[in-house]
């Protein structure tokens, strides 16, 4: 890990909004540093500032202080390289499948985008689906039509904000392994954001925990298991005991 | 009283299997049950006539004579163009003219808060007062019938498609920015058709109150169409028959307006908008 180039650097990043009278002050001084192809998660308990962190990132809000720079570069607004995939569903109910995924490479010639379109719908899995409307998907096919439509531009850096939050367990279960193994292939930079500790530990090279509002950094914890990950491990209880620590819950009900 | 006999056993008769055709299979239902009520309201009618011993007001017998007679006479077709003609052009026209415009007003603000104002002092005040000036500029005739009509309608269909645009969701907004979408490829591929299912809505809200001002705009200022025609036939010798055959004619013709535009809601690009989520 250690030598890999730095990818998403954060410094000192704070956060307010106004409100009412007061401030409300939602991050505060974040330190972060990203690797090329690295997949970091972001965890934290609600309201603590994950979505705009990931917001500010990717261009969508500004940092009240501090910056964050990719590649070396400030962020200045939103960029095809670097794509969102979205808490609630971003796809476009009124395109179809296909439609809506080759939305990033609509400039390219026709021929590449039948490539890529092809390429990624068949690596989420939706082959056959190319014409379906998303209405006419379930919750975990619309969120793989997200993916496919953000590894379309074979982005360098994939924001995912709670992306499966919306699925069932086992859908979740599955949608997480197929991500993996996304990734394994393509190798983006990831930052995902979680509010669910074992969704962390299943995914996350590294773990980055945030104390509640304001949100700081609470702690970095390392996941150095090989996919797949025996989740009955001794190091898994002991990585999910350290996490549980740092958020402040008690592990014992 | 025998008279009275036939139509009472009818009308107790077709309420009556109401219950029973309830219990069918919902594509039988549906057409069985609306044709007894129908029915019942007819059987109904004529007994109250009977009953009253009316020599004014038509019964349906004498409603179904008026309209083999305005056939016949073939002046219901032409007053059915001519009504139909100003609703058209005029819903036409303030389609073409209020979807573009309430697209801007939605996207920019700027523009929105320069206009909104103007558009919603015009808005209140009912296309019939503008009667008068209709006639003074159009003079008595299909122009100022227009006029009304693109009045009547322009103002859902802008406000509606303000409204339609100002409710994109932001995730959409979002995906559209990150993805690099601008300028008028932002407005195809993503404002239009996000807006779409409510902007037919709007649509459909709007010809229908263009078909309620047609024929009251040509009760009061124009000497053709269905509401003159009614006009006509009560000055005429208080023909009340032909009066409430032309009800029934607007009646019909308005059906099918809305069942045309309502083809449009099937489209797969602005289904999701109605179904339930
Ligand atoms: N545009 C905004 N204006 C004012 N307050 C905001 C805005 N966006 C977020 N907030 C506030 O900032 C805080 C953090 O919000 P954020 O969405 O980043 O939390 P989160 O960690 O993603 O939570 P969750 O896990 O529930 O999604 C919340 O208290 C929220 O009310
Ligand atoms: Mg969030």
């Amino acid at each position: 890990m250690s030598a890999r180039e730095p990818k998403v650097v954060f410094e000192r990043v704070s956060k307010t909004f106004p409100k009412k009278k007061e401030v409300l002050q939602v991050l505060q001084d974040i330190d972060l540093s990203v690797a090329e192809g690295e997949f970091v998660c972001l965890l934290g308990p609600s309201g603590c500032g994950k979505s705009t962190l990931l917001n500010i990132a990717g261009g969508f809000e500004e940092p009240t202080s501090g910056t964050v720079r990719i590649d070396g570069q400030l962020v200045d607004g939103p960029n095809a390289r670097r794509v969102f995939v979205f808490q609630e569903y971003g796809i476009f109910p009124w395109a179809s499948v296909w439609d809506n995924v080759v939305l990033g490479v609509r400039h390219r010639p026709r021929s590449e985008q039948h490539e890529i379109a092809q390429g990624v719908i068949d690596l989420v899995g939706l082959t056959g689906f190319e014409k379906a409307y998303p209405m006419e998907l379930s919750g975990g096919m619309k969120q793989r039509v997200e993916v496919a439509r953000a590894l379309a531009v074979s982005p360098d850096v994939i924001y995912m904000d709670e992306p499966f939050g919306a699925l069932d367990s086992l859908t979740r279960l599955t949608m997480r392994a197929e991500l993996i193994r996304i990734w394994n292939t393509r190798k983006p930079t990831v930052l995902f954001v979680t509010h669910d500790v074992d969704e962390a530990i299943q995914i996350a090279e590294r773990i980055v925990v945030f104390s509640a509002r304001p949100g700081r950094v609470a702690g970095v914890v390392d996941v150095p298991l090989e996919h797949p990950r025996d989740l009955s491990s001794h190091a898994y209880a002991d990585i999910k005991r350290e996490l549980y620590g740092l958020l402040g819950v008690v592990q014992a009900v | 009283m025998n008279e009275f006999v036939l139509p009472s056993l009818l009308l107790v008769l077709s309420l009556g299997a109401l219950p029973l055709v309830s219990r069918f299979r919902s594509g039988v239902r549906t057409f069985v049950m609306p044709t007894l009520v129908i029915l019942a309201t007819l059987f109904a009618w004529h007994l109250a006539c009977a009953a009253l011993g009316t020599r004014v007001f038509p019964s349906p017998m004498q409603t179904a004579a008026a309209f083999g007679e305005l056939f016949e006479s073939q002046r219901l077709l032409g007053d059915v163009v001519a009504s139909l003609f100003r609703v058209t052009f005029g819903f036409l026209l303030a389609a073409g003219i209020g979807i573009p415009l309430g697209l801007v007003l939605g996207w920019s603000t700027r523009s929105f808060e320069a206009l909104n104002p103007i558009i919603q002092g015009l808005r209140p005040i009912s296309p019939i007062a503008w009667i008068p000036i209709a006639i003074l500029w159009f003079g008595i005739g299909d122009g100022a019938g227009v006029f009304l009509i693109f009045l009547s309608t322009f103002f859902p269909v802008t406000v509606g498609t303000t409204a339609a645009v100002r409710n994109i969701s932001l995730v959409h907004r979002r995906s559209a920015l990150n993805f690099g979408v601008q300028g008028l490829e932002l407005f195809r591929r993503v404002v239009l058709p996000a807006a779409l299912p409510q902007i037919i809505t709007s649509l459909r809200i709007a010809l229908g109150v263009a078909w309620l001002v047609i024929v009251a705009a040509e009760m009061v200022g124009m000497d053709s169409g269905l509401g003159y025609l009614i006009n006509d036939a009560r000055n005429a010798g208080s023909r009340y028959d032909l009066v409430v055959a032309t009800m029934i004619v607007i009646g019909a013709i308005g059906i099918v307006l809305d069942y045309l535009i309502r083809r449009l809601e099937r489209f797969d690009e602005v289904r999701w908008g109605y179904v339930q989520r």
